[in-house]
């Protein structure tokens, strides 16, 4: 009897032991995976902002992006605040912020909180990496639930990757987007998406709503943050950014991308795409339906140069083409009633919920300088800020070397063209280039060409070096040094120059009807190309500069490379020492 | 000595019992094999669900789910407006659409099985409901759906997370219609109430194959949204009676005896409409005459008409239709949907 009591005791200790062995092991898995998210909660909660109107009402979130300040919201967050918010973080306390830019298609708008040098940002992931099924955390202020602005958090997983959210009845168009199960309502609009390890990847902004109202539904969307970082320096000028159209439409064919229109006024028209052609990869990436294609165009903005691929009976082609406008917004678009931010409280949310605040105050001076307003601009003083630090340092090394009086004369020979995959046979060109105040003129290989200033002429450029003296001309321009020697500039944010695949800043400039894009990196301070646009149905000059040389009265590069031909071949010229004709 | 021991190994014999009972087969299986991740389940099971595209009628969406059940393309669905009203096209994981057949139903399981018109030789990936599963309450479970119709062509359908929260008996209801499964179902805590979500798949975390997600259904005391699906351990056993050609769409006779209806007698005096002579079980709805001053005759309705819908609710027969048609009051509005020509079309009556 003992001796059974024994094994009895024996082989319970030994079940217990079996069944609980893997147990056990899910316990501590469960246990470190919970301390490793608390951990990551208590890292990303102080870069989660609570963002409302001046007097406290409305209310919606957002994410620091940087130690000054700039913050990442819903455009129809921000859009009933005006032009300053209120926003607060997990430590409870307010800051000031000023609105700095907005992309309205996109839902996107940038603000900068005030006060600080050293906020908290996120660091964002690769939204292109985001799997279905991985775990996601949403923080933001659903129905302002915390009164000292700590970030609620809800846990999900990606629903789905990639996903195109038509504009229902708004321009507000959800491209390329992430589909969480997470818990999103009213207040979380704006407010960042994490993946588990804590790096920020989507913008939480839109959900489908139907039968229960505006509270979740356990199908939200995230703008991803890679679309949301090809904004982010736009933003920062202070633009109404906008978004892009390529010109022609496309429609899926069992599984193919079928152009179906093409406009003829189209830079994808002159690069030969026509109707019934197959897209075959856009900006890089391969599609297989129009909501592919849709996916990819909604995350550039206006402006930005993208490679396209196509087949047709001849074959396949390969071209690059600019981004049109699509809506042109001169002024912040009112958004349709039912997407008013008014709305985002929930409409059950008791009122002593809300923030109390004394009615505004009178802004700060240090404040209300922040804020510039201008048509066309959604921040004015932002660009303002960008334009400076593009043109200042190049103004400081021209001094008087520009002065527009002087004529500068350049000789210059070309070797030929050379692709990536070949050089083409040399076709040695020499010539003299002089270039005025008022006029440019090319001697090249013994022909006269000349060109004048004021309504440059395409009959007059040199065949062989399409728009080079039209081109030449707005260099001399910009390398003046003069502050207002175009009717008018702007500081355009940041794209990956084509063909040279390099980020560059953008600085346009308007004069007539030519629009300059000048590209600068932080290794110079001259531009290293510009691409000059004359209107629709024309194809542009565009140009890039190398080995930029400064003599006692002059600047000038040392080589120029002009982008020819459907190939996009080079075709580089070197030039001599500028001689200055005073 | 040796008897102790014995008894000792009988012990050890009733633990290891034990033990087996309360690990399922999965389970033993997943201590035995590297559990698969999220991305490997994700990776098995959107690629077996279809989108399905119909016609809607009244306020019910015109999309839904489905699950490939077998290689030759079975797809097990809910029994809702979507394959009562006919024109129903697949559109499998990969883009391809098909044109679609109801091989078969159960009302009482609520339940559809149909199969895509293919190509002879071509073949599906599947769910094998011979691997259907009951899982503990609490286990995580993904739901797999076309819910809101988020993804077109061959983008991949959502997948949302839960529990399952209990296994229980369901009464709830979707206008007049009532949930006809008995048995008890899975209630979830992930939102699939959801449109388009009812026919999507429920797996566990290895994602092994659980239930059919339901309907968009109010709980029928507390008026909630019931996030539920029918196991597929239940369901087995009716796909594969319907795929051996057996019928398997018998209501219980006692369950529609005390039901409230409209006589033959009085849809033809009140109404002044005769349908087709009621003879087998489930005679579709069809409208044999319809007298011509008559309150049927103004509406619109005509011989031939098929009537599949009243309001939201899916008519199957005859007698579906005179008790779904008593649950209306004298001047109240009525909203029927009839194939007529393969087209729907919509027509009102007032209850006289």
């Amino acid at each position: 009897m003992t001796r059974l009591n024994q094994h009895s005791s024996l082989l319970l200790f030994l079940s217990f032991w079996l069944t609980s062995a893997s147990d056990v092991h899910a316990q501590q898995t469960l246990v470190q995976r919970e301390s490793a998210r608390v951990e990551t909660i208590g890292r990303i909660s102080p870069s989660v902002v609570c963002v409302m109107a001046p007097n406290g009402e409305g209310g919606g979130s957002g994410v620091l992006i940087s130690a000054d300040g700039f913050a990442i919201s819903n455009f129809h967050v921000t859009s009933g605040s005006g032009s300053f918010m209120k926003c607060g973080l997990d430590n409870s306390k307010l800051y000031d912020a000023v609105i700095v830019g907005i992309d309205p298609t996109g839902d996107v708008a940038l603000i900068q909180l005030q006060g600080r040098t050293d906020f908290s940002a996120a660091q964002p992931g690769d939204s292109d990496q985001v799997r279905v099924g991985d775990e996601v955390m949403a923080l933001g202020n659903p129905f302002l639930l915390a009164s000292d602005f700590t970030p609620t958090v809800t846990y999900g997983i990606v629903s789905g990757v990639r996903r195109y959210q038509y504009p229902a009845n708004t321009f507000l168009e959800y491209t390329d987007c992430i589909q969480i199960d997470a818990s999103i309502n009213p207040g979380n609009s704006g407010g960042p998406l994490f993946d588990i390890q804590g790096r920020w990847i989507g913008i939480n902004g839109r959900a489908s709503f139907e039968k229960r109202g505006r509270v979740n539904s356990g199908a939200a969307y995230a703008i991803s943050v890679n679309q949301v970082q090809l904004f982010i320096e736009h933003l920062k000028c202070g633009l109404i950014v906008d978004h892009g159209v390529p010109e022609f439409t496309v429609e899926t064919v069992e599984g193919e991308v079928v152009v179906s229109q093409v406009s003829e006024l189209s830079e994808a028209w002159r690069r030969g795409l026509r109707a019934r052609a197959q897209i075959v990869s856009f900006a890089g990436r391969l599609v297989s339906s129009a909501n592919d294609f849709q996916n990819v165009l909604g995350i550039y903005p206006e402006g930005t140069r993208l490679p396209l691929t196509w087949r047709d009976k001849e074959g396949v082609h390969s071209a690059t083409i600019r981004l049109r406008p699509l809506h042109d917004f001169q002024k912040a678009p009112e958004l349709p009633e039912e997407r008013k931010p008014k709305d985002e409280k929930h409409p059950e949310t008791p009122d002593d919920q809300k923030q109390k605040f004394e009615a505004p105050e009178e802004l700060p001076k240090e404040l209300t300088r922040l804020f510039v307003e201008r048509d066309g601009f959604c921040n004015y003083h932002f660009n303002e800020v960008q334009q400076s630090k593009l043109l200042d340092p190049m103004r400081a090394r021209i001094g008087a070397k520009g002065d527009p009086k002087n004529v500068w004369q350049i000789s210059l020979a070309s070797s030929g063209s050379e692709t990536k995959e070949a050089k083409t046979p040399p076709i040695p060109l020499t010539g003299e280039l002089t270039i005025g105040p008022t006029a440019a003129g090319l001697k090249l290989d013994g022909v006269p060409y000349l060109q004048n200033a004021e309504n440059p002429v395409a009959a007059e450029e040199p065949a062989q070096l399409p728009g080079l003296l039209t081109a030449v001309l707005q260099l001399r321009k910009l390398l003046s040094g003069e502050k207002a020697a175009f009717n008018e500039q702007l500081a355009m944010g940041q794209t990956l120059h084509l063909p040279l695949q390099q980020q560059v800043r953008i600085l346009v400039t308007r004069e007539g009807a030519r629009t300059s894009r000048w590209y600068f990196t932080s290794e110079s301070p001259f531009p290293v190309g510009v691409d000059v646009e004359y209107g629709q149905g024309i194809d542009e000059t565009r140009l890039v500069f190398e080995n930029w040389q400064e003599s006692e009265n002059a600047v000038f590069p040392g080589r120029i490379g002009i982008v020819a031909g459907v190939q996009e071949q080079l075709i580089w010229l070197t030039m001599g020492e500028v001689k200055v004709k005073q | 000595m040796t008897s102790v021991l014995r008894r000792n190994v009988a012990i050890l014999q009733v633990l290891v019992g034990v033990v087996l009972v309360l690990t399922s087969p999965t389970a033993t299986l997943m201590a035995q094999m590297p559990s698969p991740t999220h991305l490997e389940v994700v990776a098995l099971r959107q690629p077996v669900i279809v989108k399905l595209f119909g016609a809607s009628a009244g306020s019910l969406d015109s999309y839904g789910t489905g699950i490939l059940v077998s290689k030759e393309g079975h797809v097990l669905t809910v029994w809702n407006h979507l394959v009562s009203t006919g024109f129903l096209t697949a559109v499998t994981a990969d883009g391809k659409r098909f044109p679609v057949d109801t091989i078969g139903t159960s009302a009482e399981h609520d339940a559809a099985l149909l199969k895509l018109k293919t190509e002879p030789g071509e073949t599906f990936p599947f769910v094998d409901l011979a691997q259907a599963t009951d899982p503990e309450v609490g286990a995580s479970v993904y739901a797999f759906s076309n819910m809101f119709r988020v993804a077109a062509g061959n983008e991949p359908v959502s997948v949302v997370h839960g529990v399952i929260a209990a296994r229980v008996p369901l009464e709830a209801t979707q206008g007049r219609w009532k949930f006809p499964v008995k048995s008890p179902i899975w209630l979830i805590d992930a939102i699939t109430n959801n449109s388009g979500a009812a026919g999507g798949l429920l797996t566990d975390a290895a994602g092994m194959p659980v239930g059919l997600i339901g309907r968009e259904i109010r709980h029928a005391s507390s008026r909630t949204w019931v996030n539920y699906a029918v196991p597929l351990t239940m369901l087995k056993p009716v796909v594969d009676a319907i795929m051996a050609g057996k019928k398997v769409d018998q209501k219980p006779k006692d369950a529609t005896a005390d039901v409230a209806m409209i006589s033959d007698k009085d849809l033809t005096a009140k109404y002044g409409l005769t349908m087709v002579p009621n003879v087998v079980e489930r005679t579709p709805a069809f409208v044999d005459d319809v007298a011509k001053d008559s309150l049927s005759g103004k509406s619109g309705l005509q011989r031939g008409d098929l009537i599949v819908l009243v309001e939201d609710a899916v008519i199957t027969s005859i007698t579906d239709f005179q008790q779904q048609l008593a649950t209306f009051r004298t001047g109240q509005r009525v909203s029927l949907t009839i194939n007529r020509d393969d087209e729907l079309k919509a027509i009102e009556l007032r209850v006289p």
